[in-house]
């Protein structure tokens, strides 16, 4: 696949600096946000393709990130991670807009898988 | 004495443990008192009650009156003692020749303690006989038959009473020990959905590490082996996190109508080829006109899988898993039950099943049972298992039927 222009929201270091390793390699650009507010910042002054966006971020929460990024950047594929998976949240986030949804932990083939498909998906 | 009088003193006896029989809930209080009247009324030395202990199979001792205190102290006997009476007589067998009687455990003592005859009187409820009160006596002395008669209805009270108060005291016993799990079980579940998330970053770090990594080792590598080993304690972490938050969820069950026979079925063809693996057979004796009942589908098959899949386990091989389905409309519940002939659970670990985390098996969770109990719980049913060590197990599962399935059972045979 061609590459995509990236944005990890996570709390987790280790998590966006694992995103960020796994994503390039395939040829990704990935930048890396630690919060709801600076990921929200960062899509005001960058495009992105995809968004892999944490439910559970210290300053926001994930939901409320989701709604501002379709409302602002509606064309952006979301995929959610959340590290307390229930099918009701996963819907929940479906319905919000999200394209996928990352149960944490995953592995970095789950990780290409998803970025892949909702690419494809989204045209 | 003359025989209206003994008779009166029979009549006081009976009306005792009738009117015991309304007014106590503890009983110590009725064994004690059935020890004490029956041998004041037969002038006896004293007397001593055994109960069945239904899981040993061995009579202890649970009351006594007149006797030496060591009599009290006396160990349990086996269940041998009560073989005279296990086809069905209700006879008092009177032992006159108490040194040479092999009923008596300890002749000699009895000897120096001045007793000179006994009778054994079966305790018997619903022609099963529960236990036996033995009547000391200090001289030998004929019965007539009316005598024993009333001995005989008066132990047949007796036993009555006995066997609804140990009925009771189960259940209160059974009760208290289920609100203390349904407690342990809920802070345990508000705990998981607090650790669940903050566990399951630091695995997310070490499974993309890891996974990305195997793709950069050298072919051949040992390092691949240890990382193959990362990735996959990683997945097991993931399954028994996912396992605790599923019980720390609201398990509030989504009930519809549905068949009991038919979740079983697909629980079965579930399992089918895990069955055919290891060469179990299975023998169902389903009852055929069960009501539809309220309950979650999902959740009652998986507890049924659950509970068959831990048969299968504890079948090594050959082994055969029987399951019954059956209706009891006078207690308003349907049961289930499965039986295998596996190895069975020790005494020592009967009572810790339904425990979360504890399991037998070593890659076990030892979350299914304790999943599997909440959810019967939330049907607001019954499970227990009975257990032999080496003979096998039987899980019992109980479920309401509401009045309303009922009608509808006979509202669907009218449509027919």
């Amino acid at each position: 696949m061609k590459p995509v222009n990236i944005l990890v929201i996570d709390d987790e270091r280790v998590i966006c600096d694992a995103c960020h390793l796994i994503l390039s390699e395939k040829g990704h650009t990935v930048e890396r946000q630690l919060s709801g507010k600076s990921g929200l910042e960062a899509l005001e002054s960058e495009q992105y393709d995809v968004v892999l966006l944490d439910m559970m971020l210290p300053d926001m929460d994930g939901m409320n990130v989701l709604k501002m990024i379709k409302k602002e950047r509606p064309e952006v594929c979301i995929i959610v991670m959340t590290g307390y998976s229930t099918v009701s949240n996963a819907v929940k986030a479906m319905k919000l807009g999200a394209l996928d949804f990352l149960a944490k932990p995953f592995t970095d083939d789950e990780l290409v898988a998803a970025i892949e498909r909702v690419c494809s998906d989204g045209g | 004495m003359e025989s209206s009088d003994i008779f009166k003193n029979y009549f006081g006896v009976f009306r005792d443990i009738i009117r015991m029989m309304h007014s106590t809930n503890s009983l110590e209080e009725v064994l004690n008192l059935g020890v004490r009247r029956t041998s004041k009324v037969l002038n006896a030395k004293g007397a001593l009650v055994r109960l069945l202990n239904k899981t040993t199979h061995q009579l202890e001792v649970r009351a006594a009156w007149g006797m030496d205190k060591r009599y009290l102290s006396k160990g349990p006997v086996s269940s041998d003692k009560l073989l005279p009476w296990d086809k069905g007589g209700k006879k008092i067998h009177i032992i006159s020749d108490i040194l040479n009687a092999p009923q008596v455990a300890y002749p000699q003592h009895a000897w120096d303690q001045g007793i000179r005859m006994m009778l054994d009187i079966p305790l018997i409820v619903n022609s099963q006989v529960i236990g036996l009160m033995r009547i000391y006596l200090t001289e030998p002395r004929q019965f007539l038959d009316d005598e024993l008669d009333f001995m005989i209805t008066v132990a047949e009270q007796f036993a009555c009473v006995i066997e609804r108060l140990r009925l009771m005291e189960n259940q209160k016993a059974h009760y208290n020990h289920l609100a203390l799990h349904m407690e342990k079980m809920s802070s345990l579940g508000r705990m998981a959905a607090g650790i669940a998330h903050e566990i399951n970053n630091p695995l997310a770090g070490i499974l993309l590490y890891s996974s990305s990594l195997i793709k950069k080792v050298p072919p051949e590598s040992p390092l691949e082996e240890g990382l193959q080993i990362i990735m996959s304690e990683t997945q097991r972490c993931k399954v028994i996190i996912q396992g605790l938050l599923e019980f720390s969820r609201d398990q509030e069950p989504q009930k519809a109508p549905a068949n009991v026979n038919d979740i079983l079925d697909k629980a079965l063809t579930i399992l089918n080829n895990e069955f055919y693996i290891h060469h179990i057979r299975i023998d169902e004796d389903l009852e055929n006109n069960l009501p539809l009942t309220l309950l979650d589908e999902n959740q009652i098959e998986q507890v049924l899988i659950n509970i068959l899949l831990n048969a299968a386990h504890a079948i090594e091989k050959d082994g055969i898993i029987s399951i019954k389905t059956r209706m009891d409309i006078e207690h308003a519940k349907l049961s289930i039950e499965i039986a295998d002939n596996g190895c069975g659970i020790s005494v020592k670990e009967i009572g810790k099943i339904f425990d979360p985390f504890f399991s037998t098996k070593p890659s076990g969770t030892g979350l299914g049972l304790a999943l599997s109990y909440g959810i019967i719980k939330n049907h607001q049913g019954d499970i227990r298992v009975e257990s032999q060590s080496g003979k096998g197990s039987c899980f019992i599962i109980d479920l309401p039927i509401l009045p309303s399935d009922l009608q509808k059972k006979e509202g669907s045979g009218d449509l027919k």
